[in-house]
């Protein structure tokens, strides 16, 4: 098979990425994000990267996207009209939440406010059990209900009744239904979008859907016809398990794209680092606002089964992303009990950074950086701009002069402070989750992910740094070797032994069926995933493997996680997740071909309190060699900082390794 | 001289050393009121018993683990050994939360200060499965009475205790797990504060402890002093209704405010009663705490220092300073609630809902213990968020596909109660509604509050609709214990929370 072109655009809240992998290379494409419609910007970088490659559009065999269309309108609140249809005496599910409030001792702090408004909820007569329907589904009122939804503008409508995830047929009634009322209307049925137990989290869930899906149906629509206009195939898109789906399917499903531009960052790290043979990673990836620590294992992200969204849940399988509000834009400042505080609030890209001289004052961890000597003046950073020492000097005074400290102390303390943030973000994707971090790697990529990369490596007695040639440009990368993929769940909540195995085995083909047939793929890998609990229990965890092993499997799990198990107790299989997928993309990174040898000198830089004369080098450590830290080497779109008792050294063309010096 | 980045840094670190403590807890417990509720504590203190840092799980415990670790401070303490406790009268508040103290010591054998977690185990031998007896008169009936013991020596459990204490309780297994989740965080707050100790010199770790209280105190200072100076008071009521006729319990409060310190005087309030309202004073003060931080400092970290400007005066006898015997079940859910809505009164708030609404359901086949949410106050700032818990909980519902799996229950409606919160120009939230089915024959025990007597409003807001609890369309009062034949149907209605402020 000949080799495949793979044109991959990624949209960031600040650029615009693409990478154009081919049989003659690997070319990329950057441009400033337009938020007004991501589409012109996605043309815009692909147009760069394909005339970088020379290359036709006509030859490009898959276009692949990820973008946070989604994302932006979920937490901006952009959403279609939307109406619910529940169970009568539940229409104020979504409302009503868990009962536990926003925040413990601001008592005025609220939750999100519903998407749909009391006057789009309709409750139906009817009533399924955990046994079956109890009540049946009245025809006549719900088609009413619909009339009066759409004579109230209703442009979507969702459908959550209870137990639909064991007893569908009520929700698919009311599709059959909406689709005579009104044909165009966009409907989002719980069972289908979601699948899994606990009404909330299904009922929200699929509300984020059909309030999302017109809006992203309408862009991934306009984006097809740009894409077509330019000679391009129709888009995949990113959805945030860390697969890719054709657009109409990802229209149809908003709410499995909301985590669609992380997905690729965590992606592409999670094949740097099998591409350096590491089975067991972190992927660090700071940018200006916020830091996101993902676990890694053997090349492939770690999916958790639900998650919250700007305090909204997502009962659907996504990256298991942490995030922490400190990067390069967080703002320093001092608080009422005399200490120095970093964030979460950030400098955003307007003003930014004192040293960007757009008129910020406020200092910032890139202004510390700065005055640190990690960032260089004339840095790529901020798009070919020079940096302003001495506007960063003097707003680091301004914090820490009544703290009494210097503009160098008080950097040193901002520096220490934001690391100390991140840290805590990290213990918790790895201590929380029962895994010791000490023997994995850390991928560092993001703005400002390999300047503070090696000091938080440092801190979890991490040992070895993975720096990809393509940090700024590694979420596109990811998301064209992502692979496609589209997960099925279905909740069973019954006792493993009471379980039909022919109906399981059963249950799991049709999942697959149907996810395969959304991907529109007829070869692909199926993999089933068990979620199982100790009857009486809250949480379930994940298992996988054949039937008649998955009770072994889950005792051993629930040891290695908990430590106890209860042989004798009841397991119940609570959920099954089937996923769908097509094998990962082989493209390698862009690498830094033109690179030169040459150290361009030294400048001071301040670690542990002490100056040093520090080496300055372009790109890589020169050749076969390590470069011993203190040292910097100034990549195109980002610093890596070597600190002293630091070796780096170039491991082919597309990474740079930084490892602790043995002792 | 800890400057202002060390002092960043000690807060921090050791913050995430109760974080990480938390999260050894709660991944290894088993009892769904930790794992699900976090119905839990971790905390760290100095070798004098202050308490350096908590994290926040449960406001209840706030200013309950220093307690705990007062009854074991002055004890010979060797590095490995352990201590386990509930009693409410020393250390505890009730019997369901159980203590474990660790002492840490440097390698070099230096007494650094302790690790301590407390958790609401599901069970502790009480009369009633649950150990939260409605209609409890002594802390017998409750269950297990541990006073300060000491658990493990030298690294060694003591095996001999554990059988015997976890053998007096329901589930012994459940709660051998949950026991050495326990002390496992212990062991990793040690680890924790033993490394920190180690990376910086002990002084250094001295000086910066003492640091951190010193700068919580001021963030304390600092919100208190917003509050306006002189003495100001409120009485509030409990409804003792668990014995028959309708009975009221009051409380006062003087509370005095010089400068940037305060006094909370709950002197005059109701002697200790027969039922199991009563709270012991750790309890009151935790209550109290909240009630502070939510009104003056809420970023104040949760430590010893923050406290300093508090001092809570509560006669020893009374309702919020009970003596052994007293029961105390009810004490720490609904008393707590009511003494954080007298703080809030005395200072002009309005009033959340200030109960829990506690509904247990069984017969001899399962249990199933569930609190409801209800209206929170409007806020000067903001209107009261609707169908959630006020104050000294926190805690997630029960699904109902959850529960209609599990137990002989359907619920028929679960609603948002319009209309009850308060109006104002901002509106307390409003309370919510369940109505459950019972599909067999079963008994039911209630303990609520905010039945007779409305949440407050406040600035000329109107007051929350109380709370109203029916059978089949029967009225119950508020606390009561009875049978459900099946096809009867129990609909709660919970409170409004008070509106702030004139339409």
């Amino acid at each position: 098979m000949a080799p495949r072109t793979t044109l991959a655009v990624d949209v960031g809240g600040t650029f615009t990425d693409a990478v154009l992998s081919s049989a003659g290379g690997v070319f990329t494409g950057k441009t400033p994000t337009t938020p007004d419609d991501q589409s012109v910007g996605v043309l815009t970088a692909a147009r760069e990267a394909l005339a970088a490659g020379g290359i036709d559009p006509s030859d490009v065999d898959e276009f692949v996207h990820g973008m946070t269309v989604t994302t932006n309108a979920l937490l901006e609140g952009r959403f279609a009209k939307t109406a619910l249809l529940t169970t009568e005496g539940f229409t104020d599910l979504e409302e009503l939440g868990r009962q536990n409030r926003a925040d413990l001792y601001r008592l005025g702090a609220a939750r999100p406010a519903p998407i749909v408004p009391p006057e789009l909820r309709f409750g139906v007569p009817e009533r399924c059990g955990p046994d079956g329907v109890i009540t049946p589904l009245d025809l006549a009122s719900t088609r009413a209900a619909i009339g009066t939804a759409v004579d109230r503008g209703a442009e979507s409508i969702a459908v959550c009744l209870l137990f639909a995830f064991r007893h569908p047929e009520h929700e698919l009634a009311i599709r059959t239904l909406a689709s005579q009322v009104d044909p165009s209307i966009h409907v989002s049925l719980s069972h289908e979008a979601v699948g899994t137990f606990r009404e909330y989290e299904r009922c929200a869930t699929t509300i984020a859907d059909a309030a999302l899906s017109p809006l992203l149906a309408g862009y991934l629509g306009q984006l097809a016809e740009r894409a077509a206009a330019a000679g391009l195939p129709r888009p995949q898109v990113m959805l945030s398990n860390g697969g890719t789906v054709p657009a109409e399917t990802a229209g149809r499903n908003a709410s499995w794209t909301v985590l669609s531009g992380p997905a690729g960052g965590a992606v592409g790290a999670a094949r740097s680092a099998e591409r350096r043979g590491e089975s067991k990673a972190l992927a660090f990836d700071m940018g200006g606002t916020s830091t996101d620590i993902c676990l890694v294992r053997d090349g492939a992200v770690t999916v958790s089964a639900a998650r919250e969204i700007g305090g909204r849940p997502i009962a659907l399988p996504a990256v298991d992303v942490s995030t922490v509000g400190a990067g390069g834009g967080s703002v320093a400042w001092r608080d009422g009990g005399g200490a120095l505080r970093v964030g979460p609030r950030s400098a955003g890209a307007r003003p930014g950074p004192a040293c960007y001289g757009h008129g910020g004052e406020e200092a910032t961890v890139t202004d510390a950086n700065l005055l640190l000597g990690y960032l260089s003046e004339d840095s790529a950073l901020a798009g070919g701009l020079r940096l302003d020492r001495d506007a960063a000097e003097r707003a680091l005074t301004r914090v820490g002069k009544p703290l009494g400290m210097d503009a160098l102390a008080t950097a040193a303390g901002v520096v220490e402070i934001a690391n100390l943030e991140m840290l805590r973000a990290t213990t918790a994707a790895t201590v929380a989750r029962g895994v010791d971090p000490r023997d994995h790697a850390l991928v560092a990529f993001g703005g400002a992910g390999p300047m503070h990369a090696v000091a938080i490596a440092e801190a979890l007695e991490i040992t070895r740094v993975i720096c990809p040639a393509a940090c700024g440009v590694l979420s596109a990368w990811g998301i064209s070797v992502a692979g496609r993929r589209r997960d099925r769940s279905r909740s069973l909540v019954q006792p493993l032994d009471q379980l039909d195995r022919m109906q399981l085995a059963e249950l799991e083909g049709e999942l697959a069926d149907a996810a395969a047939a959304e991907l529109g793929v007829t070869a692909y890998e199926t993999e089933a995933i068990y979620e199982l609990r100790y009857a009486g229990q809250a949480f379930e965890l994940p298992v996988s493997g054949p039937h008649d092993r998955l009770r072994a499997a889950f005792h051993a799990a629930h040891e290695e996680r908990f430590g106890f198990s209860e042989p004798e107790a009841t397991v119940e299989l609570v959920t099954v997740r089937v996923s769908v997928s097509t094998p990962a993309g082989t493209s390698r990174a862009p690498g830094d071909e033109a690179r030169t040898n040459a150290r361009t000198g030294t400048r001071t830089a301040w670690f542990g309190g002490s100056s040093y004369e520090a080496a300055v080098v372009p790109s890589a450590p020169p050749g076969d060699g390590c470069l011993e830290g203190p040292a910097m080497i100034e990549q195109p779109q980002a610093t890596i900082v070597v600190p002293p008792g630091w070796s780096a050294m170039s491991a082919g063309a597309d990474v740079v390794l930084v490892k602790k010096a043995a002792t | 001289m800890i400057d202002p980045v060390m002092l960043r840094i000690t807060a921090g670190s050791l913050a995430a050393a109760c974080e990480e403590m938390g999260e050894v807890l709660i991944r290894a417990a088993h009892s769904a009121n930790i794992k699900e509720r976090r119905d839990c504590s971790t905390g760290v203190f100095d070798p004098i018993g202050q308490m350096t840092m908590q994290a926040e799980h449960i406001p209840v415990h706030l200013g309950a683990m220093p307690a705990s670790v007062a009854a074991v401070v002055e004890f010979e303490h060797a590095p490995g050994d352990a201590w386990i406790l509930n009693d409410p009268f020393s250390g505890g508040t009730h019997l369901p939360d159980i203590t474990i103290v660790t002492p840490i010591f440097s390698a070099d054998g230096i007494h650094l200060g302790f690790a301590s977690c407390r958790a609401h185990h599901a069970d502790v031998g009480g009369r009633e499965p649950g150990s939260m007896p409605a209609d409890s008169r002594t802390l017998e009936e409750e269950g297990v009475v541990i006073p300060a013991t000491p658990f493990a020596r030298g690294g060694e459990l003591d095996r001999e205790l554990f059988e015997s204490l976890i053998n007096q309780m329901r589930h012994p297994q459940q709660r051998a797990a949950d026991l050495r989740a326990q002390l496992a965080a212990c062991r990793r707050g040690e680890t924790r504060v033993r490394e920190f100790a180690a990376r910086h010199g002990v002084s250094v770790y001295r000086e910066a402890t003492a640091a951190v209280l010193d700068y919580a105190e001021r963030l304390a200072r600092n919100g208190i002093a917003e509050l306006p100076a002189g003495e100001f008071v409120a009485e509030e009521v409990l409804e003792a209704d668990a014995f028959g006729a309708p009975h009221d319990i009051f409380l006062k409060l003087r509370a005095t405010v010089s400068a940037d310190k305060i006094v909370l005087d709950f002197s005059g309030s109701d002697p200790q009663h027969s039922g199991n309202l009563n709270c012991p004073l750790a309890v009151t003060e935790s209550a109290c705490f909240f009630a502070i931080r939510a009104l003056v400092a809420p970023d104040a970290p949760a430590c010893a220092g923050a406290w300093r400007p508090v001092t809570v005066i509560a006669p020893s006898g009374s309702i919020l300073n009970a003596n052994a015997p007293a029961a105390v079940a009810g004490g720490n859910v609904e008393t707590s609630s009511r003494v954080a809505d007298l703080v809030m009164r005395a200072f002009g708030r309005a009033q959340g809902q200030g109960t829990m609404n506690n509904l247990t359901l069984g017969n001899h086949d399962f249990t199933h213990y569930e609190t409801f949410g209800g209206g929170q106050a409007g806020q000067p700032d903001a209107p009261g968020p609707s169908a959630v818990h006020v104050a000294m909980s926190n805690t997630l519902n029960t699904p109902v596909e959850a529960l209609e799996i599990e137990f002989p229950l359907r619920v028929r409606e679960y609603s948002i109660r319009r209309g009850s919160g308060g109006a104002g120009a901002n509106p307390g939230g409003d309370g919510l509604i369940r109505d459950v089915e019972v599909l067999a024959d079963m008994r039911y025990s209630l303990i609520a509050e905010r039945r007779r007597h409305a949440p407050h409003g406040a600035a000329g807001g109107d007051d929350g609709k109380p709370g109203t609890d029916t059978i089949d369309g029967t009225p119950i009062p508020g606390k009561s214990v009875g049978e459900l034949k099946a096809g009867s149907r129990l609909r709660i209605a919970t409170p409004g929370g008070g509106g702030f402020g004139s339409r």
